[in-house]
C-alpha cells in the first residue's frame, strides 16, 4: 500500500504548486493602488512547463481565499466578475496563455498587470471575465491558476493581503488655522509702533506750539524776514582824480 | 549764528532730499501696485473664487497712496523752502493719514499671504474642479485655470497626482478611479492635447504623467505681488517716519 500512496497523492491533488507567490509590481508606479486597481507582476518563467495551459488570475477577499474551490470554472455564474463580492466569493479574470509571459523578461520593459482597467464590461454579464474595477478597498488576494482544459493543472500560492487606497473627505483638509508668519508680525509691530511715535511726536509739537522749547533763540528764521542792512558809516564819495 | 544757519541748511537739504525720495517711491509704488491690479496672471481666478482677493485691495490702495505720497511731498517741499509753519502743518497731518493707510494696505497684503496654504487650494480644487453642475461662473473658471495651469507648467494637483487618490473630489464623482486616477490634463500631452501614453499615464509610469504638484507655480507669483506691496510699502514708510520726524523738529524750530 505505502508504494501506492505516492503515486496516489499527485492523481488526487493534481495540480502543481509553483512559486513565487504573485505580488505587487516593483516598478516606481504612482498607480500601483489606486481606490480600484492595482498592477501586479507578471508571472513571468512560472508556468514555463506547462505550453498548452490557459493562465487565470483568481482575485478573492482574503477572508474567502482559502475556501475557493480549484474545479470552478473561469465564465461561469459562480466565478462571474459582475456578482463579486456577493454571492460570488472569487472570480477568475485576465487569461492568458504562455505566449504572453514570454521568458526571461527583457531587461527594462515593464511587464505588469493591472487589475481592475475594464471599465466599459463591468455591469455586462455577458462577460464574466471582465477585468472590472474592484468594489472596495479589500483585502484581496490572488492567485494564477493553469488550466488544461477545464482541468487545473498548476497553480501558484495565494499572494499576501492586498489593501487598496481609501479616500477622505475634502472636508477633512483643515484650512483655518494657519497662523501668522514672522513677517507679518513685524510689519505689524514695526509699523504700529512707528505710527505710535508719530502720534506723539505731533501731540508734542502742537502742545509746545509757539514755546520756546528746543527752538529758542536759536531759531531757524524765515529768509524773507532776514534783512541785512548795510550801513554805510562814511560816505565815501570818489576822489577827484586829480589831486592838486 | 552761522553755525545754526548751517544747521537750518543741512536740514533743510536733508528734508528735501527726504521728500524728493519720498516722491519717487510713491511713483513706484503706484507703478508696482497697477501692475499687480492689471497683470493677468494666472491664479487671478482661484483667488477671485474663493472671496478672499485681498491683497487686490492692499494694491488698490496701494496706487492712491502712492500718488499721495508724491504729491505731500512735493507739498512738503515747497514747505520746508518757504519755512512755512502752515504748509508744514498741512503736510505732517496728511502725512500722518497717507501713513495709516500704507500701514493698513501693508498689514492686509502680508496677512493675506499667509492664508495661501497649500491646503487652501487643495480644498478648493477638490471641490470645486470639473464639478459636474457648476454653481456659478466662477466653478467654470476654476476648472480652466486648473486645466491650464497643469498643462503649462506640467504639475498635477496641489502637491501631486496623489491628490486625487487621497481625497474624494467633485472630479472623483463623475469620473471612475479605473479610468481616471487623476485628470487628463496631469499626462503628458502631445501636440493636439490627447495623451502621449493613455495607459502610462494611467498606471503613474515616469515620464508619461507629471509627477510634481502645482503649488509652486501657484505660490510663487502670488507671493511675488504680495511680497512687493507689503515689504516695498514698509520700507517707504520707515523712511517716511524718518523724514516726519525730522519734519516735526523742524516746524517746532521756525520762528513764528
Amino acid at each position: 500500500l505505502l508504494p501506492l500512496l505516492p503515486l496516489l497523492l499527485p492523481a488526487a491533488h493534481g495540480i502543481a504548486q509553483l512559486g513565487p507567490r504573485p505580488a505587487l509590481t516593483q516598478e516606481q508606479l504612482e498607480g500601483v493602488t489606486t481606490a480600484s486597481t492595482f498592477v501586479l507582476e507578471q508571472p513571468r518563467c512560472v508556468f514555463e512547463e506547462y505550453g498548452n495551459a490557459v493562465i487565470w488570475l483568481v482575485v478573492a477577499l482574503d477572508k474567502d481565499a482559502s475556501n475557493f474551490n480549484n474545479s470552478a470554472g473561469p465564465g461561469t455564474p459562480e466565478t462571474e466578475f459582475q456578482s463579486f463580492p456577493d454571492p460570488v466569493r472569487a472570480y477568475m479574470t485576465l487569461n492568458a496563455t504562455l505566449g504572453s509571459y514570454p521568458c526571461p523578461k527583457p531587461p527594462g520593459d515593464i511587464t505588469v498587470l493591472r487589475v481592475g482597467s475594464e471599465t466599459s464590461c463591468a455591469q455586462d454579464v455577458s462577460r464574466p471575465t471582465c477585468n472590472g474595477p474592484l468594489p472596495g478597498p479589500g483585502p484581496y488576494r490572488v492567485k494564477f491558476l493553469a488550466l488544461e482544459g477545464s482541468v487545473p493543472v498548476a497553480e501558484t500560492a495565494w499572494s499576501v493581503p492586498i489593501t487598496l487606497r481609501t479616500a477622505k473627505s475634502p472636508s477633512s483638509i483643515p484650512t483655518t488655522g494657519s497662523g501668522h508668519s514672522a513677517g507679518m508680525i513685524a510689519i505689524t509691530a514695526i509699523l504700529s509702533i512707528l505710527f505710535a511715535i508719530l502720534l506723539a511726536a505731533l501731540v508734542a509739537m502742537l502742545v509746545f506750539w509757539g514755546s520756546d522749547s528746543c527752538g529758542g533763540s536759536s531759531a531757524f528764521s524765515k529768509p524773507e524776514s532776514v534783512t541785512v542792512r548795510r550801513y554805510n558809516t562814511h560816505h565815501v564819495y570818489d576822489q577827484p582824480a586829480a589831486r592838486l | 549764528m552761522a553755525k545754526s544757519d548751517d544747521c537750518i541748511h543741512i536740514l533743510q537739504g536733508l528734508l528735501v532730499f527726504g521728500n524728493v525720495v519720498i516722491g519717487m517711491c510713491g511713483i513706484a509704488l503706484t507703478a508696482e501696485c497697477i501692475y499687480v491690479v492689471s497683470n493677468p496672471h494666472g491664479p487671478y481666478p482661484l483667488l477671485k473664487a474663493t472671496e478672499n482677493s485681498d491683497i487686490y485691495a492692499a494694491a488698490w490702495i496701494g496706487i492712491f497712496v502712492g500718488l499721495a505720497l508724491f504729491a505731500l511731498s512735493i507739498l512738503g517741499i515747497i514747505g520746508v523752502i518757504k519755512a512755512s509753519r502752515t504748509l508744514l502743518l498741512v503736510y505732517i497731518i496728511l502725512m500722518l493719514i497717507t501713513f495709516a493707510f500704507e500701514m493698513a494696505s501693508s498689514i492686509t497684503a502680508a496677512t493675506h499671504q499667509d492664508s495661501l496654504t497649500p491646503e487652501f487650494f487643495l480644498k478648493q480644487m477638490l471641490e470645486r474642479y470639473q464639478k459636474s453642475e457648476p454653481a456659478n461662473d466662477s466653478d467654470n473658471e476654476i476648472t480652466k485655470t486648473w486645466d491650464e495651469l497643469m498643462r503649462q507648467s506640467h504639475c498635477c494637483g496641489v502637491n501631486g497626482p496623489s491628490d486625487w487618490q487621497e481625497y474624494t473630489s467633485a472630479f472623483r464623482l463623475t469620473h471612475s478611479d479605473a479610468d481616471y486616477p487623476w485628470p487628463r490634463t496631469c499626462c503628458v500631452l502631445d501636440a493636439k492635447g490627447l495623451p502621449v501614453n493613455l495607459d502610462g499615464c494611467k498606471l503613474g509610469v515616469p515620464g508619461y504623467y507629471n509627477s510634481n504638484g502645482c503649488y509652486d507655480a501657484i505660490s510663487g507669483p502670488v507671493n511675488t505681488h504680495a511680497w512687493g506691496v507689503a515689504w516695498f510699502g514698509f520700507a517707504i514708510l520707515c523712511w517716511t517716519f524718518c523724514v516726519l520726524l525730522g519734519t516735526m523738529f523742524y516746524w517746532s524750530g521756525i520762528e513764528y
